[in-house]
């Protein structure tokens, strides 16, 4: 047997499960549908999700604009909360005891259900894109700046005792050994802010908003179009796979010495 | 600079036979009468010791005799309250200072960098120019056994041959003293072996003045000229040996030679004595 066709082996014994899998649950879908079983009015049906996504991604750009938006709002908060976090993860290890101090002000507000500003920074913000980045960095924020500590705490003290026997300026210090003996756990804090990110816009839209994804969530839901909130749905967590798959992929680059 | 009588050669019989000080001027690492408390335990007591310029010296004692703190003092790396002199190269010690070189038990190979950025990283740090420091690594590489595992990184390298990058980073500096924390004790008997004979072929080529810790007796007996034995709680010097084994010597075969077994002999009963009189 060839290697080719090894791999086409492998190929098919993991995907026609899953093709058969998924034919079978939405057939049923379908014709639980079709006989009366189910009401289309709650659950929508496989084939009214596909025309819908056939008309508003295919034959009108409509969602791609919203879903523009709401990855528009996701990667800003991202950025952002990211950017401050670490800066402020920084600012906290070489000034523990500004960290001790700020401590429980940030406890209370990490805490705090942050879909329970969004009515604040609407006001602040106004109905647009601003008041959404502003929740995703509020979300963000906080996981980065955990996982930053943590990284930057957990680093192998033998390679900081070497460092300092040798001499090394503090920017020294921080550029050979504390960021890039950081960077794997501050990443993981990455991924999760990323989805937290989405999170947090996607529920700023679907409160009130002008455009994004979330926001036609709360439309089409309103109008009982369910076809239309199943395939946001889908649009959604595709989208979640998508952001994560990328950090994967950058994560495997930067990291590839792991 | 004043050379010492150190290299003995096949024929030649004794070092350094006396157990009394070297000249001064040939001192290179001199402690005297250290003492340093933690709290009010004294875990220092009087120590005083020499290391002549260009010998390889190690210091045994069981753990919690202050071995490790003596060499740190030395090092700048720690800076507890304490009595005496420590001076090395006539200054006292200061943390970064780019006549030493201090290598520790584990490799602290960054995995981050290759073997060569590796054997790099400390002239980079002390701001030796990056083509003469690429150079002197690659040569360092080859000497210790590393050349064509330049580009790989550290988690695909075994213990052994870490710790030989470790090696070529320690002398790629261009420092007169290096200061050695029980650089061997996490490698297996063979591999040890082997590093201790790079080791002293390194020290020979480079002429280096070698203070190294180490609690395996064995060990300092092959590699040394002189073992300094420590006892422990409160650490004081309980014996000082010159090892009149002839060099170039063969480290593996050292197992074969009676003197070696007499030398190991009356050391440890020293060693021994220390334990004993401990107040653990």
């Amino acid at each position: 047997m060839s290697k080719n066709e090894r791999l086409a082996l492998e190929f098919g014994a993991t995907v026609i499960p899953h093709a058969v899998f998924l034919g079978v649950f939405l057939g049923l879908w379908e014709y639980a549908v079709r006989v009366g079983w189910l009401d289309s009015i709650f659950f929508g049906q496989p084939s009214g999700i596909a025309s819908f996504l056939w008309a508003n991604l295919i034959q009108s750009a409509s969602l791609w604009k919203e879903m523009g938006w709401t990855v528009f709002g996701t990667f800003s908060s991202f950025v952002l909360g990211s950017i401050a976090a670490i800066l402020t993860g920084l600012l906290f290890v070489m000034m523990p005891r500004l960290e001790r101090f700020l401590d429980p002000y940030l406890t209370a507000f990490n805490a705090m259900p942050r879909i329970a500003l969004v009515p604040l920074f609407i006001l602040w913000f106004g109905l647009g894109v601003a008041s959404k980045i502003a929740i995703g960095v509020t979300l963000t924020f906080f996981i980065v700046l955990s996982s930053t500590i943590a990284g930057m705490r957990g680093l192998n003290q033998d390679h900081v005792v070497l460092t300092r026997t040798l001499g090394a300026r503090p920017a020294q210090m921080f550029a050979y050994v504390t960021l890039p003996g950081a960077i794997p756990v501050i990443f993981s804090g990455l991924r999760l802010g990323l989805l937290y990110a989405m999170l947090g816009v996607v529920g700023g839209e679907i409160i009130a908003a002008e455009h994004g994804l979330g926001q036609s969530l709360a439309y089409l839901g309103s109008t009982f179009n369910m076809n239309g909130v199943m395939a946001l749905l889908l649009i959604l967590s595709v989208l979640g796979m998508t952001v994560t798959g990328i950090m994967t992929y950058v994560e495997k680059r930067l990291l590839h010495w792991q | 600079m004043a050379m010492v009588q150190r290299l003995q050669f096949p024929g030649e019989t004794a070092s350094i036979k006396s157990v009394g000080k070297p000249m001064s001027e040939d001192v290179a690492i001199e402690v005297q009468d250290l003492e340093v408390s933690f709290g009010n335990r004294k875990v220092i007591d009087g120590v005083s010791l020499q290391i002549p310029k260009e010998q390889l010296v190690s210091i045994v004692g069981p753990s919690g005799c202050g071995k490790t703190t003596v060499l740190n003092l030395l090092a700048g790396l720690v800076d507890v309250p304490r009595k005496g002199k420590l001076l090395v190269g006539n200054k006292s010690p200061r943390l970064g200072d780019d006549r030493i070189a201090y290598m520790l038990a584990r490799d602290s190979l960054l995995p981050w960098r290759t073997t060569l950025q590796n054997a790099c990283y400390g002239m980079q740090i002390r701001g030796v120019p990056a083509k003469l420091r690429e150079e002197r690594a690659r040569d360092l590489l080859g000497r210790v056994g590393l050349a064509g595992f330049e580009n790989v990184y550290p988690k695909q390298l075994s213990h052994g041959m870490r710790q030989r990058c470790a090696l070529a980073r320690t002398f790629a500096l261009d420092a007169p003293y290096l200061l050695m924390d029980e650089p061997f004790g996490a490698l297996d008997a063979q591999t040890k072996l082997t590093l201790e004979e790079l080791l002293v072929e390194l020290w020979q080529q480079e002429r280096r003045t070698v203070m190294f810790i180490t609690h395996d007796l064995a060990e300092a007996i092959a590699i040394s000229d002189r073992v300094i034995v420590m006892s422990a709680r409160p650490g004081r010097i309980a014996g000082n040996f010159a090892i009149d084994l002839p060099r170039p010597r063969n480290i593996r075969s050292l197992q074969k030679e009676p003197h070696f077994h007499e030398l190991y002999a009356q050391i440890w009963g020293v060693l021994e004595d220390g334990w004993r009189h401990s107040d653990v």
